[in-house]
């Protein structure tokens, strides 16, 4: 029979749907999906989204992708696909790709006025390093006879959670080992700081206890500012069909307004911003009041300690709040007993919790009651609602303490699980390390064992790295503004539309003519629009990368396809702008008087080709165990298998005997090209599921009822109580609303991607002002109408919906920020978690008026 | 050029009135899957219609408890062949 290839593909896309249904099909259609498709080579590759780590297949033909599909082997998504995953590749192929370097010139010069002209990479890196090497030279001069934890640095880097595992570690290498810059952050700390933060303090270590197959073992899920329908949907799906079959499953939501996720709820719970910190208190004196926790677990495995109270709202220092604040920015923990525990939270009582939350008593009582009850395994989950929080380091551990005192967590189905936004913000930003603060494998710069290991590692004089923590996300901006950081370098993300404050903190910094900045991206992004240097950046399938999700899994893919015209990975330019920097020119002296050996090298040949990374070889071509073969342009250029020698060095600070901090081993390069992802910690090739606890974890010697929380040298985790304390603001008369920015299901994030896909844009084309029916007719606002949104910071224009998919209530409004015509964070308040330093992108007070 | 797999979620004693209806729909066939409530539906752009409609109307179709995406092509060598 001759078949046409539109009905062979067809067949095939029918037989795929069906096997992940588990739907038999007839004899006809699979007879002619199973003649195979001789012109399309299929691989596996994680999604380039959200922290899920959905796996997909990829089809290519022509060095196009032509075909995707959930991925049927994928323990995480099991063949299914998201809305966005389904659209996937189209977003390499968006008509505005940038395929050139762009520098701003005048009469043939740069010139930061000028208008951005197409420029060889060759100049493009001249300009640049000539930049960079202004500043560093001032820098010399200005530590001159500083001891190493005094150094201050006029460059930066502002990476991603979205890099590859291996660009932020070369990323991590040039800024710190070469540059001896901390000033490298990534837009994570936007994202989920405050978790890690609350992470290293309750457990000393970062990262979840349990995984995702808590969402199978649970009894209940409680939702915690997390909108899972539309931000993690195939996890969300996971919990429905859990929710769905087992008997007497429930599940929680709550929210500051009502979203997707209250379709499924059991106990619906919108609160008054802010007051999940009252909440959770109530919960604990509750559980302490009836007794119900688990004394035996509390005696053996747990601190109750307290933190500073008053602690600002990481304004500017002369900001009034800060002035205000007695214990601005401190977070140290004082150890307490349980009897005083007690007495902090008893103040929290269901009256007090009912009145500040707004929330029914029954709701509440009967939300603490399914934490008090010894028989229910819960997972808690949380996503920005928790972390985008001025308290959102306090808010994470007081769910912490209610697990704690339960006993409920490192065991099937009892989870407390920090979900992440993005594909790689474990992987690559928390793993690897690339803040301000962080060496790789959860060392720090400000412990000089930690940085003489790390300069051990990477074969640098004892004393290179800089022992001072650096600007921060949110600090960059303001030192650039300032003139104090004159040089950045911003890659694979769009901080100029996701940031805080735009107009006031950000925008200004990137003009000033004292600063050079540079943005490295696929296409025109607000951003790149800012910058007076554009560099063309490949994007995920066009390199070998390696992301890790948010339940510690670690997953690989191959170059699939070559990158347009010259855009090139952030690795390769990583790699290359090292080449521009001679030893002597970024080091004093002294320092390369150490190693006279690398007088005349490049941080190039320094960092990379230093018989580490450039151990591997390369055949000039990737064969996978199918025979199939793929292109590699980095290891092309650069002579050797760049990702492997990385990946390998990098080893050397997770997996290698004579680690610092023990619980982050990962599996041997090759063996992650092989399997759909392991969990870490890998060890003898065994992933782990649960952490902590006996019978799961390598790390633990006895049973499951062994519990060591060996972050912590004492093996205990902290309970750590916070009272609540308001938001930086709250409505007034003039401004009387709140006003919460997030996001929605068919964009991701800052929309660089997704709207340029026509089937993602056509579904949600602009976004829009959620409000309250009443909110609305008060104003006189219909549907669809335009209404004007004004905050102190600025102001801007957006339709009504009032009827859509997200329903605030009475005196709070939300928009989406995916939508770059309306760039709804110039009106956000740049207020942070004094401790973790991300901003609240949920708390901002607004007028709305008709237009 | 788009064609487009999904499962549709229906509850099975009314999966043939379902899919009567989904057929009404533009560029849509389905294989299978009455018996198990779960149908396998694929969508192809036809010249009225582009796949990203259809796919929308299928959630407001009657009887339409969920649909799930599963397989995606976007080649653009199928008019060639």
């Amino acid at each position: 029979m001759k078949i046409t290839r539109r009905e062979f593909i067809k067949s095939q896309a029918a037989v795929v749907a069906a096997a992940t249904a588990g739907v038999t099909l007839p004899v006809s259609i699979t007879a002619v999906a199973a003649e195979g498709d001789e012109g399309v080579r299929w691989d596996k590759a994680p999604c380039r989204f959200c922290g899920t780590g959905c796996s997909v297949l990829v089809g290519v033909k022509d060095d196009k992708v032509v075909a995707s599909q959930g991925d049927p082997d994928a323990p995480v998504n099991r063949g299914l696909n998201c809305i966005k995953g389904y659209f996937l590749p189209k977003i390499m192929y968006g008509k505005d790709r940038l395929i050139q370097p762009l520098l701003r010139k005048k009469n043939g010069r740069f010139a930061k006025d000028g208008d951005f002209e197409p420029v060889s990479w060759d100049e493009a890196f001249d300009v640049m390093a000539a930049k960079w090497k202004e500043a560093i030279a001032k820098d010399l001069k200005d530590n001159a006879g500083k001891p190493v934890d005094q150094l201050t640095s006029r460059v930066a880097m502002f990476g991603s959670g979205q890099w590859a595992v291996w660009e932020g570690y070369a990323a991590s290498k040039l800024m710190k080992g070469g540059l001896r810059s901390n000033n490298l952050d990534p837009n994570a700390r936007h994202c989920m700081a405050s978790a890690v933060v609350a992470f290293i303090r309750a457990f000393g270590i970062d990262e979840p206890m349990g995984c995702y197959d808590d969402l199978e073992h649970a009894d209940a899920f409680v939702l915690w500012g997390a909108n899972m329908a539309e931000m993690h949907p195939i996890l969300w799906s996971r919990l429905t069909d859990t929710r769905l079959t087992k008997p007497g499953c429930e599940v929680h939501v709550l929210s500051t307004f009502e979203n997707r996720c209250f379709e499924l709820a059991d106990n619906p719970i919108v609160f008054t911003p802010h007051t999940d910190l009252v909440i959770l208190n109530y919960i604990a004196n509750h559980i302490i009041r009836n007794k119900a926790y688990n004394q035996a677990f509390i005696d053996r495995h747990v601190n109750f300690t307290k933190t500073p109270t008053d602690i600002g709202y990481g304004l500017r220092p002369e900001h009034p709040l800060e002035r205000k604040a007695a214990n601005a920015g401190k977070g140290k923990l004082t150890k307490i007993g349980f009897e005083e525990y007690a007495e902090s939270v008893a103040p929290y009582t269901l009256d007090k919790a009912h009145e500040m939350s707004g929330v029914p008593k029954e709701r509440l009582e009967r939300l603490a009651k399914l934490y008090a009850d010894p028989n229910k395994k819960i997972a808690s989950y949380w996503t920005m609602g928790f972390n985008q929080h001025t308290r959102g380091v306090w808010v994470n551990g007081l769910l912490y303490n209610v697990h704690l005192l339960m006993g409920k967590l490192s065991e099937p189905g009892n989870s407390p699980f920090s979900l992440t936004g993005q594909p790689s913000a474990c992987g690559t930003a928390r793993e690897v390390g690339t803040f301000v603060h962080r060496l790789p494998a959860d060392l720090v710069v400000k412990k000089p064992e930690h940085r003489a290991f790390s300069e051990r590692v990477w074969q640098l004089p004892a004393g290179t790295i800089n022992g001072k923590v650096g600007y921060h996300a949110v600090l960059m901006q303001r030192m650039l503004k300032d003139g104090k950081l004159n040089c950045y370098w911003q890659l694979c993300n769009n901080n100029m539309q996701a940031g805080p404050n735009i107009n006031e903190e950000m925008y200004p910094g990137w003009r000033n003519p004292d600063n050079f900045i540079t943005v490295s991206d696929p296409y025109p992004t607000v951003s790149a629009q800012a910058a007076d240097l554009v560099l063309p950046t490949a994007m995920w399938v066009e390199k070998e990368g390696a992301y890790g999700n948010a339940e510690r899994r670690t997953q690989f893919w191959r170059e699939q396809v070559a990158a347009p015209g010259e855009a090139k990975s952030d690795l390769w330019q990583i790699m290359e702008f090292a080449k521009r920097f001679k030893a002597e020119e970024v080091w004093p002296q002294e320092l390369v008087d150490k190693k006279p050996e690398y007088r005349g090298k490049t941080l190039y040949d320094i960092l990379f080709a230093n018989g580490t990374v450039d151990k591997f070889p390369y055949a000039g071509k990737i064969l996978d165990d199918r025979g199939n073969a793929y292109q590699n342009h980095e290891s092309a250029h650069f002579g050797y298998y760049v990702q492997k020698g990385l990946f390998e060095e990098y080893r050397r600070f997770n997996s290698a005997p004579d680690i610092p901090k023990k619980g982050h081993e990962m599996a041997p390069f090759d063996t992650y090209h092989k399997v759909r992802g392991q969990r870490w910690p890998v060890i003898d090739g065994k992933e782990t599921l649960w952490r902590f606890r006996g019978g799961y974890d390598p790390h633990v010697a006895g049973d499951q009822t062994t519990v060591d929380f060996y972050g912590n040298p004492d093996g205990r985790a902290n309970i750590i109580f916070a009272p609540y304390e308001p938001p930086a603001e709250s409505p007034d008369q003039e401004y009387d609303l709140w006003l919460c920015t997030g996001r929605v299901l068919e964009h991701w994030h800052s929309g660089s991607m997704t709207r340029r896909v026509p089937e993602l844009y056509r579904a949600v084309p602009d976004a829009v002002l959620f409000m309250h029916k009443k909110d609305a007719r008060k104003r006189k606002l219909r549907d669809g109408q335009l209404a004007k949104i004004t905050t102190p910071r600025g102001e801007l224009t957006a339709r009504v919906e009032t009827r859509g998919r997200n329903r605030p209530p009475e005196g709070l409004v939300f928009i989406p920020w995916f939508d770059a015509s309306r760039l709804v964070n110039k009106l956000i308040l740049d207020a942070t978690d004094p401790l973790s330093k991300q901003t609240d992108y949920k708390k901002n007070i607004c007028k709305v008026v008709k237009v | 050029m788009n064609i487009c797999s999904l499962v549709v979620q229906t509850r099975p004693d009314r999966a043939q009135a379902v899919e009567q209806r989904l057929l009404a729909l533009p560029g849509v066939e389905i294989h299978g899957g009455r018996a198990e409530g779960k149908l396998i539906v694929t969508v192809e752009d036809t010249g009225r219609s582009e796949v990203a409609d259809t796919l929308a109307s299928i959630k407001g179709v009657e009887g339409v408890i969920n649909t799930v995406l599963i397989y995606h092509y976007g080649g653009d060598d199928l008019e060639a062949v």
